[in-house]
């Protein structure tokens, strides 16, 4: 069987979910014999030629020459991929998307007329058709290896879509809202990360995005009755997924 | 999209490099040669800014690890140690020796993580001729080695803090959680197993073939009276420079040369500005005589002379780092008691503080201001591959200099080479970097 070619791509982005392909030590090298990992800057030389079997896109899309990289990755490719908050969602440095790029500039550069950005950071879904998409900042490794297999045999990946409130009771972790009444947004976002802070102790801070259908309101108000401001709600949202948090805020909303 | 291409004119060449690979991050490097002169060298960064600065700004002191660990998925830990440790000057704490012992641990897990990968993954392959570390069949022994040293930091960052790329556990004042003492004694075994084998590797690294790069240039790191560096100690170099990280930062300066249009970062002194290097190479010159003699003695069966010299042997270094770390595993390890409270109590208030930590890159500097309420007013973080970019220029140059008229072929991938023993990481360097296209 021919293996098939698998490119991996990268927009602006902190490099850390590509990294989780490498980080999978035990199964790179049985990936390596499975697929033809044919262009993938941060581990191989191998120029960009040809096309893709499935590409695998990290990062988000903030200047204009991305804009026109994407449409060529996604010409590439018979099946397109994103991993990760920046790509999926437009990771923290959405946050621009709600502020000045200009007062930004100026703030971080000395010469900030030299630098072209774009005054949004958005998802690759935003600009070409994505067949699949991989939350959390960053993406777990066993949810990248479930898609891998996933796609070698035809079926749809087993990738949890309700919400992180799931994975802690199964874990059996005393709920973190109720019993310490922090404000933890483990109600409306996806399960994937194992249930992590809250184990750890913490409440969850939205690693992986909304669940579908996720009620924000609700649990805002809910925030709310627990004291917290209406900025210090929306300061909770606005992290690495900010971008989705909002639009499926305001598309609860209507 | 960028791939690699030469342009050749009559009396002149360019040589483009478009898409640097095996480094973090996006990057090129451009080089033109007139009449065998160098007229223009400058590696030149793509990577989209991402204004970290800015959107920092305002936001609650608790908030600031989460959200700097994002700059670098590769080094994480290092930008919430510099964080967390800015921030508790800000408000006066001090933490406990567990906790500061756990700390220098999930570091540990981080240079083991990055060296392994950077050693075995993206520089090693250099000294084979080979594209990847996957790409021959004589390779992989040594990848698979890589691989499980790689796996067992990763471990580390996976009990301390959750996960290897942006782990949850740290807070202000200590951990969100601390291990019990069994859960880290089940480590013992593998990573003694580990340090043994890193013995080994520190021979193989100082064997390899390197060009013979030779100069007297200025080594910067932090360094402390009991302990190799990681979280504390104060700014030196091989030039005589000993200064508190507060002083450091303001005798950084941004200056610009002939042959590049990338601002570089050097230090002042009277009126000249003088480019420097961070990282292994110089936490190794600086250092030395606070490894374990057993690491000591490996160094010096292996042939290597300190200080290193030679800019290029980074991979050398870094073994060396490699197995301290997981020297240093194990003895925290065997010392550890799990503390009463992760944390410890404080009071939130307003202040400015400077903390620089060693990534595995080098150091990287954070500066905050906070506000009556711990929000923060103003930051500043330059990380240790901004400042290194000057001191890469420089290297390639000393490089032309003698071999200006070999092919471009030669020339693109010896000056890959350098840039890659410096393991840059441009991810991070980029928003406080000029960005062209």
């Amino acid at each position: 069987m021919k293996r098939p070619r698998i490119g991996v791509f990268k927009f602006t982005s902190c490099d850390g979910c590509q990294l989780t392909i490498l980080n999978m030590e035990d199964e790179i090298l049985d990936i390596l014999e499975l697929f033809d990992i044919a262009y993938f800057r941060e581990a191989t030389d191998k120029p960009l030629r040809g096309q893709f079997d499935m590409s695998i896109v990290e990062g988000s899309i903030s200047t204009n020459w991305q804009k026109e990289d994407i449409v060529d990755v996604r010409e590439r490719s018979r099946h397109l991929i994103t991993i990760g908050a920046c790509a999926t969602s437009g990771g923290l440095q959405a946050l621009r998307n709600w502020a000045s790029l200009s007062s930004y500039k100026k703030y971080v550069y000395p010469s900030p007329d030299m630098i072209t950005a774009l005054s949004t950071s958005t998802p690759i879904s935003d600009h070409v058709y994505v067949d699949y998409e991989l939350w959390g900042c960053p993406i777990n490794k066993d949810a990248l290896s479930e898609t891998l297999l996933s796609f070698l045999i035809g079926k749809k990946p087993g990738i949890p879509r309700y919400s992180l409130c799931m994975e802690c009771k199964r874990h059996g972790i005393p709920c973190i809202l109720v019993s310490n009444e922090e404000p933890c947004l483990g109600p409306i976002t996806k399960a994937g990360c194992g249930a992590l802070c809250t184990s750890f102790g913490r409440p969850c801070y939205g690693c992986f995005g909304p669940k579908d259908d996720a009620n924000i309101e609700s649990l805002m108000r809910y925030f709310q009755n627990l004291g917290l401001t209406q900025k210090g709600c929306i300061s909770l949202l606005d992290k690495m997924n900010s971008y989705a948090y909002r639009k499926v805020r305001i598309e609860g909303s209507k | 999209m960028h791939t690699g291409r030469c342009e050749l004119k009559a009396a002149s060449k360019i040589i483009k490099v478009d898409y640097l690979s095996r480094v973090e991050g996006e990057g090129g490097l451009v080089i033109e040669i007139k009449d065998g002169k160098i007229a223009r060298l400058h590696v030149n960064i793509f990577e989209a800014p991402r204004f970290f600065e800015s959107f920092l700004r305002g936001r609650p002191y608790s908030d600031v690890m989460d959200f700097t660990a994002r700059i670098c998925g590769i080094c994480p830990v290092a930008y919430q140690m510099s964080s967390v440790h800015a921030i508790e000057k800000i408000f006066g704490i001090e933490v406990e020796k567990p906790i500061h012992e756990l700390r220098r641990l999930l570091y540990c897990g981080e240079w083991i993580e990055s060296h392994a990968l950077h050693i075995y993954l993206l520089n090693g392959p250099d000294f084979f001729g080979i594209e990847s570390a996957w790409a021959s069949r004589e390779y992989l022994p040594i990848a698979k080695k890589g691989l499980t040293f790689k796996r067992l930091g990763n471990k580390i960052l996976d009990i301390l803090g959750g996960r290897s790329v942006h782990p949850v556990s740290i807070r202000i004042g200590g951990f969100y959680k601390t291990p019990g003492k069994k859960v880290l004694a089940a480590l013992l075994p593998e990573l003694k197993r580990a340090y043994e084998e890193s013995l080994k590797e520190i021979k193989w690294a100082a064997g390899l073939n390197f060009n013979d790069n030779s100069w007297n240039t200025e080594y910067v790191s932090l360094t402390h009276q009991d302990e190799y560096p990681m979280n504390h100690g104060s700014v030196a170099s091989n030039k005589g420079l000993n200064m508190s990280m507060e002083k450091f930062i303001e005798s950084v300066q941004e200056y610009q040369v002939e042959y590049s249009t990338a601002l570089h970062s050097g230090i002042k002194r009277d009126s000249s500005v003088s480019p420097y290097i961070v990282g292994p190479v110089s936490r190794l010159n600086l250092n030395h005589d606070r490894l374990p003699s057993e690491i000591k003695n490996v160094i010096r069966e292996s042939g290597i002379s300190l200080p290193i010299t030679n800019t290029q042997m980074g991979i050398i270094a870094r073994s060396v780092e490699l197995a301290y770390a997981f020297y240093e595993a194990i003895r925290i390890i065997n010392g550890y008691d799990e503390p009463d409270k992760p944390f410890v109590d404080f009071e939130k208030g307003a202040g400015e503080a400077v903390w620089i930590t060693e990534a595995p890159r080098g150091i990287l500097i954070h500066r905050y201001e906070l506000d009556d309420a711990g929000h923060v007013k103003s930051c500043t973080i330059i990380p240790p591959t901004s400042q290194n970019f000057g001191h890469m220029e420089a290297d390639i140059y000393r490089f032309l200099q003698n071999n200006a008229d070999k092919s471009e072929d030669f020339i693109k991938k010896e000056s890959e080479k350098i840039i890659r023993s410096y393991d840059p990481c441009i991810s991070c360097s980029v928003h406080v970097m000029k960005i062209e296209k």
